[in-house]
């Protein structure tokens, strides 16, 4: 168990870059290693993280105080000890000035509580324009520039001088990687609306057998552990306070 | 049960005998179980398809749908054993995808057992190849076929360590013989009566070695 509560906020301004993808992978990581985590969808009102985990999410909307307290203030109340938040798009940069206004970030500053953010990019000078604002928020917190490749294109990395201007520049910045998944395998998870982790093991919503192609399920195992390598480079599991067991329970 | 097997015929050079030996292991499996299944992965060579058009079917591996369609298939234990021709211009996508999705682990989770069959040049490219199937592919899976026709006995020292299946080189005018389209190694051995006949001992000798390749099989399963 953590000794403090932690939150992360997984978001970005611009939309389409992946950020409900982000968090499913976050969901099944600290699914896998045994993390007791709850998560919060902004999608507000329909929700697209709680297709996908239906158990562990809520669907809240954060510009609103009454779910903000639904958030923040049971963060020592409630037994798990990871919160997850998929912000919408173009909801980042006001959700982190609610939590500056509500001082959340002072307290993460003292460290009452762990947070992590995971902004999301995607290869598009729009998307990169965010760190600079988002940095502002970042005392305090663990800071995390995903490149999500949604495509291939390679973030700028043909133009140094470019991909520096961003990804260099913020000093306690750590950047992580998350490679592209097949596209008909991204779809057909889509389709069967479970975790990732359940798609790879071949179940369906309710735990029941399913019949997803061999081909794509390997494709996502695959994918699903370039990823959480990168999880695990980071130490996310100490991130949020849980000692990682030597072996996660869908390595058993 | 024995493990249902699939026999990928397999180089990244073209005109090495890998149609030639789809065809040869076809007809043995179809003469000895009654049934197989061939997958003709082939755009540029001559093709299985057109030797034996009762057993096989065309397949593609550059698109993930056409991935889906071999693999999903290949991989059940139904009992049926499968021949894949693999064309030399798709043997980076196909190997590199079994090593994605993690091929050989599900094979010996359902009870298939892959048996590659990498046919031999003494080119570079051919050598790279071997080493990548040699980290990919457990040794006793994979077997290294010596075609005299194209190795002329000059088989790589790095190749000469596995299991080898030798294929006699045959005098150019059989090989015009059985390279035509009506040509059946089975039906020959049918209908010629003289068994002294060279074409007659070569088709016999592959098929006694196709025979023991598959009791080795057996034997490494029970």
């Amino acid at each position: 168990m953590a000794a403090k509560p932690a939150v992360i906020v997984v978001g970005a301004d611009k939309g389409g870059v992946g950020k409900t993808t982000v968090s499913r992978t976050l969901l099944d990581y600290f699914s896998a290693n045994n993390v007791p985590t709850r998560s919060f969808d902004t999608e507000s009102p329909r929700g697209t993280l709680k297709r996908f985990h239906p158990d562990i999410t809520e669907i809240v909307d954060m510009t609103v105080t009454a779910d903000q307290m639904k958030i923040f203030d049971t963060l020592n109340a409630v037994s798990p000890s990871v919160t997850v938040i998929d912000v919408r798009a173009g909801l980042l940069s006001r959700a982190l000035a609610s939590l500056r206004d509500i001082g959340f970030l002072d307290a993460a500053k003292g460290g009452q509580i762990t947070f992590a953010v995971f902004h999301i990019l995607g290869p598009s000078i729009a998307s990169l324009d965010e760190i600079a604002e988002t940095a502002n928020f970042m005392s305090g917190a663990k800071y995390f520039l995903v490149k999500n490749f949604i495509n291939d294109t390679p973030f700028f990395q043909w133009d140094q001088a470019t991909y520096n201007s961003y990804f260099n520049r913020i000093k306690d910045a750590t950047d992580l990687t998350i490679p592209k998944l097949n596209e008909m395998a991204y779809e057909q998870v889509e389709v069967a609306s479970v975790p990732f982790l359940k798609f790879v093991a071949n179940k369906g919503p309710h735990d029941e057998a399913a019949n997803y192609s061999f081909v794509l399920r390997g494709y996502v195992r695959h994918w699903l552990a370039n990823v959480w390598s990168e999880f695990d480079r980071i130490k996310l599991t100490d991130i949020v306070g849980s000692a990682k067991p030597s072996v996660r329970s869908s390595e058993k | 049960m024995p493990a249902t097997p699939i026999y990928i015929i397999c180089s990244p050079r073209p005109q090495v005998g890998k149609t030639l030996l789809a065809r040869l292991l076809g007809e043995f499996l179809l003469l000895k179980n009654g049934r197989v299944t061939a997958f003709d992965i082939n755009f540029k060579e001559p093709s299985l398809l057109d030797y034996l058009p009762g057993i096989t079917e065309t397949a593609d591996v550059i698109g993930t749908y056409g991935k889906m369609q071999l693999m999903d298939r290949i991989i059940l234990d139904d009992g049926l054993s499968k021949v894949i021709d693999l064309g030399f211009h798709a043997f980076d996508e196909f190997f590199k995808m079994t090593e994605e999705i993690g091929f050989l682990k599900e094979a010996v989770r359902r009870n298939v057992a892959p048996i590659v069959l990498f046919v031999a040049d003494t080119d570079r490219v051919s050598s790279r190849a071997h080493e990548m199937l040699r980290q990919q592919i457990p040794s006793s899976h994979l077997i290294i076929v010596d075609n005299e026709f194209v190795v002329r006995g000059e088989l790589l020292p790095s190749m000469l360590h596995g299991r080898i299946l030798r294929i006699a080189a045959l005098p150019t005018f059989l090989k015009t013989y059985i390279d035509r389209l009506t040509f059946s190694f089975t039906g020959y051995l049918r209908q010629e009566q003289d068994s002294s006949t060279e074409l007659h001992q070569w088709i016999r000798r592959n098929y006694y070695a196709f025979r023991d390749l598959e009791l080795k099989l057996i034997l490494q399963g029970s």
